[in-house]
């Protein structure tokens, strides 16, 4: 066997593995989508475009639009609090660092559902966020906390914000120190070069997060259907009714599309700048 | 009233337990080239980094043109330092990069573009002002470091192994290069640097580092010439020792021949070490003192010719260099028994 053969061959179970069970049901997804839906569930084979227009109805539309909002907001609100965690981390002494990133992204190897149903625990009318606010001497009213908008968010930030740390911790921990202190040499303050030098030199991080955070939870279902508690859908929770009670697995396959279609434009997008970030370093000899 | 330029008074820094650098004065002048050099864990970046301000002062003071600056944050003191990893910010251009300090100054942007071309062409990178750090070659980097820190007029322009990352022969040009800057820009330059004839080609004044502590300062030729300690004499150029004891009139080789020296001022202690240049030693030649023995390597340097001479009165072979001249005249050949001579003023005694 030639050397130039091997990496194929090596490769050719992950190939098998990801055709078989990626490429061919996104496929078969793709394909549904332009099949009209049957009269009892089924599904009728005759081609239409129906389905895709009915994605751009104002009616499921606004739903794609509320999604987008939940998640842009969670994706926010994780890197605001990823990046602070991350640059808190790399600026502890370097032997402490391995540690305090496990313990960071520790709870990410428990269990999704468990960790949202912890948070029903948390959020819940006799819950312990209420129960600490009576314990402090707090009288008045408290607003509802869980089934809203909010809780959805607070469990979207709270399971995706391993991500951001990780994906800020990576450019912050490999920058040169004396390049913010060049900058503080050259007469800027502290906040100065943190908005000059560090941030500029950690957007590439703080976008990954983002763009993770964000696909993450605009297609979630299970914490808009825990957390939410069927007071608004979430597209993933759209999505889910089509194949599951409304039966009209068409329909459910177009949302779908249209979702991955979404979800792959920001994956690209976030991998060329990726790519533009660490680009220069390749054309060294110019 | 007149006072120091920079005045380095006591100053003291531990980490830890560790005493990186201890109860240091040193005065340095306005205009000066001024070199500290040292071997890495001297002190001597870390005396450096307290100039600048990145290191807490743990006992002493600092004073610029008389008025202490110890207590200032590093953007406050009208010093600059070129690091040693340049520390260019990756994401700005030539030219960015190099506004950068005049921006944190708030000049006004028609000046700061004016200062910042002006200073492109005394590094002579007019042409990459657009590229980026990452875009350059090294030299062209440290071209871009200097300028940055050059640009502001500092009062003082710290230099940490400005060299160091350089090739050889940039290295020397740079030397040059860097003497005329600071003759230009009138400037007190301070610069760190472990490479002893870096600060013997640049410097107008070198202060040897060791331990913490200085442990001469002087003019290059001073240094050179009249190094103060064994250490001193290692440390810099090429330097033969061979032992000596302490007679009645003077000092004595090992095999009893007398060891004329400089002044026989003796220090105290024992036993005692006779140390001598290379350069004047005299293949062939009659002086004050002489050895006999066989060459055992020779190096050609191109510039010059350096015989390796094993003797009985050293344990390493002793080094004599000859000139193209005198080896053209007197080619020396391995295996020969020969006879090299020095004079007393060029025979320095130190406690072994």
């Amino acid at each position: 066997m030639s050397a130039d053969r091997r990496p194929l061959l090596l490769m050719t179970p992950a190939m098998i593995w990801l055709f078989g069970l990626m490429v061919v049901p996104c496929a078969l997804i793709l394909v549904l989508a332009f099949f009209r839906r049957g009269l009892y569930g089924g599904i009728e084979y005759t081609w239409t475009l129906e389905n895709l227009a009915l994605v751009f109805d104002p009616l499921y539309f606004q739903i794609f639009l509320k999604s987008a909002g939940i998640a842009g907001l969670s994706a926010a609100i994780a890197c605001v609090l990823g990046y602070a965690a991350a640059y808190a981390i790399a600026a502890m002494p370097r032997r402490h660092q391995p540690m305090l990133l496990f313990f960071a992204v520790l709870p990410f190897w428990s269990n999704y559902l468990v960790r949202t149903y912890a948070w029903i625990v948390l959020l819940n009318r006799e819950g312990l966020i209420v129960n600490l606010a009576r314990w402090v001497g707090y009288e008045g009213e408290l607003p509802q906390m869980l089934y809203s908008e909010q809780a959805v968010v607070i469990g979207l930030v709270y399971n995706y914000l391993p991500f951001v740390i990780l994906s800020c911790y990576a450019p912050l921990s490999r920058l040169n120190p004396e390049v913010n202190e060049a900058s503080r040499d050259l007469g800027a303050s502290a906040w100065t070069t943190f908005r000059r030098v560090t941030l500029p030199m950690t957007v590439p991080g703080i976008a990954t997060g983002f763009v993770f955070v964000f696909v993450l939870s605009i297609g979630n279902f299970v914490t808009p259907a825990l957390l939410g508690g069927g007071q608004f859908q979430m597209i993933g929770n759209l999505v889910y009714a089509q194949f599951l009670t409304a039966n009209d697995w068409p329909f459910g396959a177009a949302l779908s599309m249209v979702l991955i279609a979404v979800m792959l434009g920001l994956l690209m997008g976030q991998a060329v700048m990726a790519d533009r970030a660490s680009g220069g370093k390749g054309a060294r000899d110019g | 009233m007149t006072h120091p330029f920079l005045s380095i008074r006591n100053v003291s820094k531990t980490f830890g337990s560790v005493r990186a650098v201890t109860d240091l004065s040193l005065d340095i002048a306005e205009n000066e080239f001024f070199a500290l050099l040292g071997a890495s864990g001297s002190g001597k970046t870390t005396l450096l980094r307290m100039l600048a301000g990145f290191e807490d002062l743990t006992d002493g003071d600092i004073l610029l043109e008389g008025s202490s600056i110890a207590e200032l944050t590093p953007n406050r003191r009208p010093l600059n330092l070129m690091f040693q990893s340049y520390a260019l910010f990756p994401h700005m251009t030539v030219t960015q990069n190099i506004a950068y300090g005049l921006e944190m100054d708030r000049l006004p942007k028609a000046e700061t573009a004016a200062r910042v071309s002006e200073i492109l062409d005394v590094i002579q990178l007019g042409h990459l002002a657009k590229r980026k750090p990452d875009q350059l070659s090294g030299g062209q980097r440290q071209r871009v470091a200097l300028a940055r820190a050059l640009v502001k007029r500092p009062k003082v322009l710290l230099l940490d192994e400005p060299l160091g990352a350089l090739d050889k022969k940039l290295r020397s040009e740079m030397q040059l290069e860097l003497k005329r800057l600071q003759h230009e820009f009138g400037i007190t330059f301070i610069v760190v640097t472990h490479d002893q004839e870096e600060a013997l080609v640049m410097a107008d004044r070198i202060a040897i580092m060791k331990d913490g502590a200085l442990l001469q300062v002087g003019t290059p030729h001073e240094i050179y010439e009249n190094p103060g300690t064994r250490f001193a004499a290692d440390f810099i150029g090429v330097m033969n020792f061979l032992p000596v004891s302490r007679t009645a009139d003077g000092f004595a080789a090992r095999d009893g021949s007398q060891m004329m020296s400089r002044g026989n001022a003796a220090p105290a202690g024992t036993p005692f070490v006779a140390a001598v240049r290379p350069e004047r030693l005299r293949v062939g030649g009659t002086g004050d003192n002489s050895l006999t023995g066989e060459i055992t390597a020779l190096a050609y340097h191109g510039l010059d010719l350096l015989v390796h001479i094993s003797t009985a009165i050293a344990d390493a072979p002793v080094i004599a260099r000859m000139t193209a001249d005198e080896a053209d005249g007197n080619a020396p050949v391995v295996g020969r028994q020969v006879t090299a001579s020095w004079s007393a003023k060029d025979t320095h005694i130190f406690p072994e």
